[in-house]
């Protein structure tokens, strides 16, 4: 069937209200006799609290209540899905009583009747510290005392071995072992829109209903009923629109049940609005890796092994998903190359910092990193061109499904198209020149290389702490409009308007006449959530799927009301027809409803529910090619072209495809250039504001010249792979490996994240310092 | 974070020494000290007003002085918390006199937290030399006096 909507450039239906301000965030939400709620945060990142004066708060103007950790013990800790052998489990309670364990960790909460009146009194209360040593370093956590949890009598939370394959033997047969160790720096999520909660408790229903800025809105209902002990049945979780999320809002936080718990004491609405600052402190981090790789080669730049030992910071305690990240990282370490033996031995410690999790791509962007400054190692080493040695270790087209030695089978892919495809784009051999005559006149150019594969359309339940299915259920109502329910929880990825193309295509409708709605667990029946580039891939085949079903029941009743054999009954273009007769599936859908005259056995109404549960991962991938020039007074960087080929399987909509590739490329570019959370020896953040954490801003971006090849997925029925992270990760190294490029001529072979012009002109200016 | 300096002060060292260690001239001469009280031996308590730019608030104060060798040494201790954070540091005085110059040249180390260190971090170091440098103006001329 030809398709009007699926494939095309359809401009995003969420849109409008967005760019007019007539959205709905938690804040727009405004309830009568809502209540404010401000939190005292530790400003220690390590001390025991000796006392909480709150006498002086409660009687502050319009003070309904103040709440300390002695007044919440029946709420259970923060919680964390995944689980690993010998695993230590500190508990994280939603106040802090006898001790802080990093700078924002949660010790009172002030309820007033406004914001600011909380804030005021917030600052009233008096917290006596005794400061107790810090454990910020992650070698020197693993090492011993201090630990930031002593009932365990170390910081090591975990270690683990994953890997195939005979590693050392690997390495014995190498001709060269490289090593370099290697930082993914501390990174802070960054939505635009920082977290909220309102909190709504109706006494005499006995029904919590909490509006939440989140990815998982049936999740946290799960767990915040555990949290609070209520039934699930009586808690209800909206989430309106999200103003990005990244990963930071894919968890459950202390303050999500807390303002539930708080509506339940006082029979009225709270709300929390986060500040940027509380957002810097206490919502989660990402990466915070630090490792040493080893890779073996031949001479001819053949692969052999790689290992990776690397020390992973938790921060002071696990939120959902927390441990879960390196494992993810160890998956991912053969990349797009066939690697015989890789092993990765983690080391996750406790430090007095926030919790590190997902952060846009979750363990597969410090992954991809190691292997792709690998790569460029391997080709300093033997004087190799990047791209050949990328070459030479790629499995070909006819060996997928690709099994590495991480434990994956990649689902498909044509490694060499892309790259092809982007060197064209690039004119790579056009490049190399132009990159000798600039150096020939002493210019700081460098070209950079990325090769990337990633996993995503998570995924499989049996890999997934909490089900790995996607749901949806498609109605046609009695007028004859559409309405689809998907249990992923869009936040800005488009897919209101994406499931709404798949359904304009199957029923032959006009998107127009299509609703997609989420994101409310009382209306929607259960779903996991988006995250890890899953909602089209696992969503959307579950809408597909759901699609399928409905005609398939629309086409026997069609055939009942036309007196027909329903054999002989085709449908095309919003209409069933069997010879001269012919129905368009909206008269089918009111006789449905109408139900006087439907075929034996045919239960009323047309609506079909669909729950998609996929055999594997998808291994989207691509080619990343950009060009760097460092300023040779000042180490500014500068980059000239931007040129991504991606390959994320079927395309619904380019637009959206085009939008994540480009928004995953500036975080990419955050990470390599500019950011980095930054705590001091004793635990202060330091990079606390926005005037302190550089940000990547629309002048520091590129022009993106954005390609793509189509591998279809034979995952799913769609052939989707997923795209959300894509950019983030194949991105990174890229640009760090052009900067290397550019300097490699002053002898430069790594530098670590974030590569500040600071650090670049020191380089620059010590290097014609000494040849002077 | 280590803070380091020196400044001449146009008093004889004996007179410089003794203003450092009186109460009531360092009262005058600490910016924006509101109060401050001895306490037993050479602790005292203060009330200072204090900030970084936009950051201002009022510390409770405890400083300290120890290893006292008049009029060349001694060593100050100070830890004060207030809305804006905490701060806390310890730092060698060392007084010399040179044809009627007293030179004094402290080293330390110094820490803050709460917003002033999330916020102002940056600035600590400057403001803390500006502050200085007012304290031994204002020092210098107590001295004369």
């Amino acid at each position: 069937m030809a398709t009007k909507y699926v494939g095309n450039r359809v401009k995003r239906t969420e849109d409008p209200r967005l760019i007019q301000g007539l959205g709905h965030y938690v804040d727009d939400i405004k309830l009568p006799d809502t209540l404010h709620v401000a939190f005292v945060r530790s400003i220690y990142g390590h001390a025991r609290i000796t006392g909480v004066d709150a006498s002086a708060a409660a009687k502050a103007p319009g003070v309904v209540a103040v709440y300390t950790g002695k007044d919440i013990g029946k709420i259970g800790g923060v919680p964390c899905a995944s689980d690993l052998p010998e695993m230590k489990k500190p508990e994280f309670l939603v106040l802090a009583s006898n001790k802080a364990l990093f700078v924002g960790h949660a010790i009172a909460a002030v309820v007033a009747t406004d914001r600011y009146l909380a804030k005021d009194a917030a600052d009233m209360i008096q917290v006596d510290y005794e400061e107790l040593p810090a454990v910020t370093e992650e070698v020197k956590a693993a090492a011993g005392a201090p630990y930031v949890h002593e009932q365990f009598g170390t910081n090591i939370a975990y270690k683990l071995t994953a890997g195939e394959g005979d590693i050392a033997a690997a390495f014995r047969s190498s001709d060269k072992v490289i090593k370099q160790r290697i930082l993914n720096q501390r990174l802070a999520p960054i939505a635009m829109e920082p977290r909220g909660v309102l909190a709504r408790y109706y006494p005499g229903e006995q029904e919590l209903t909490l509006w939440s800025s989140t990815q998982i809105p049936h999740l946290m209902r799960t767990q915040v009923a555990l949290m609070l002990g209520m039934p699930e049945n009586r808690l209800r979780v909206i989430t309106p629109e999200v103003g990005g999320g990244f990963g930071s809002k894919l968890n459950v936080y202390a303050e999500e049940a807390l303002l539930g718990w708080i509506s339940m004491q006082l029979g009225q609405p709270v709300k929390w609005i986060e500040s940027r600052r509380e957002n810097f402190q206490s919502t989660i981090h990402g990466r915070a890796q630090l490792g040493d790789l080893e890779i073996g080669i031949r001479k001819d730049g053949t692969v052999t092994g790689l290992r990776y030992n690397v020390f992973a910071d938790m921060g002071a305690y696990y939120q959902l998903l927390t441990p879960a990240i390196p494992t993810l990282t160890g998956l991912m370490l053969s990349g797009s190359y066939k690697i015989p033996a890789i092993q990765i031995n983690v080391t996750a410690v406790f430090t007095n910092k926030m919790s590190t999790d997902a952060y846009r791509g979750a363990g597969r962007p410090e992954a991809t990193y190691v292997v792709e400054r690998a790569m460029d190692l391997v080709a300093a080493e033997l004087g190799m061109d990047p791209v050949e040695v990328r070459r030479k270790n790629f499995p070909a087209p006819n060996e997928f499904p690709f099994k590495t030695a991480t434990g994956l089978f990649y689902d498909s892919g044509d490694y060499v198209l892309a790259l092809e495809k982007a060197l064209k784009n690039a004119d790579y051999k056009k490049l190399g020149e132009e990159q000798k005559k600039a150096r020939a006149a002493g210019r700081l150019v460098g070209i950079g290389v990325s090769t990337y594969v990633e996993i995503c359309a998570l995924g499989p339940s049996a890999a997934l702490p909490a089900g790995g299915w996607e749901s949806a259920t498609v109605r046609i109502e009695p007028t004859g409009t559409v309405t689809v329910l998907t249990g992923a929880s869009p936040h800005g990825q488009g897919q209101e308007t994406s499931f709404a193309q798949i359904a304009g295509d199957e029923l032959g409708v006009s998107i127009e006449a299509v609703t997609v709605i989420h994101g409310d667990t009382s209306i929607v029946q259960y779903g996991i959530g988006t995250f890890g580039s899953r909602a089209t891939a696992v969503g959307g085949t579950a809408v597909f799927v759901a699609l399928q079903r409905l005609k398939e029941k629309a086409s026997k009743l069609a055939a009942h009301l036309m007196g027909v054999d329903p054999a002989t009954v085709k449908f095309a273009d919003g209409r069933f027809t069997s010879g001269a007769k012919s129905m368009a599936i909206q008269e089918v859908a009111l006789h449905a409803h109408l139900a006087k005259s439907l075929p034996e056995g045919m239960e009323p109404g047309l609506s079909a529910t669909y729950f998609f549960e996929p055999k594997n991962f998808t291994f989207p991938f691509g080619t990343h090619i950009c060009i760097a020039e460092v300023d040779k007074d000042t180490g500014e960087i500068t980059l000239q072209r931007y040129i991504a080929v991606d390959d994320c399987g079927r395309v619904i909509n380019p637009l959206l495809v085009d939008g994540q590739v480009q928004g995953g490329i500036v975080q990419a570019l955050g990470q390599a250039f500019y950011e980095h959370v930054v705590y001091d020896e004793n635990g202060q953040l330091l990079t606390g504001t926005l005037m302190d954490y550089a940000l990547p801003r629309a002048t520091n971006c590129p022009w993106m010249e954005l390609d793509r090849t189509e591998t279809p997925s034979p995952v799913n029925p769609l052939g989707v792979k997923g795209v959300g992270e894509a950019g983030t990760i194949g991105a990174t190294p890229c640009l760090v490996n052009a900067v290397i490029d550019a300097l490699a001529p002053l002898g430069v072979r790594h530098l670590d994240m974030p590569l500040k012009p600071e650090t670049l002109w020191r380089i620059i200016s010590g290097n014609s310092a000494r040849s002077a | 974070m280590r803070l380091e300096g020196t400044h001449e002060l146009h008093a004889p060292r004996d007179k410089v020494f003794a203003a450092l260690t009186d109460p009531q001239v360092l009262a005058r001469c600490i910016p924006g000290c509101e109060s401050l009280e001895k306490q037993a031996g050479d602790v005292y308590t203060a009330k200072l007003s204090a900030g970084v730019g936009a950051i201002k608030g009022v510390f409770q104060a405890t400083v300290r002085m120890a290893d006292m060798r008049p009029p060349e040494h001694y060593r100050l201790i100070v830890e004060g918390k207030g809305q804006p954070g905490f701060l806390k540091g310890s730092g060698d005085m060392d007084l010399t006199e040179k044809d009627g110059i007293t030179s004094i040249h402290y080293v330390g180390e110094a820490s803050v937290g709460g917003l002033l260190a999330s916020v102002g971090q940056r600035m600590v170091e400057s403001a803390a030399k500006m502050l200085a440098g007012k304290f031994f103006s204002a020092l210098e001329a107590e001295a004369q006096k």
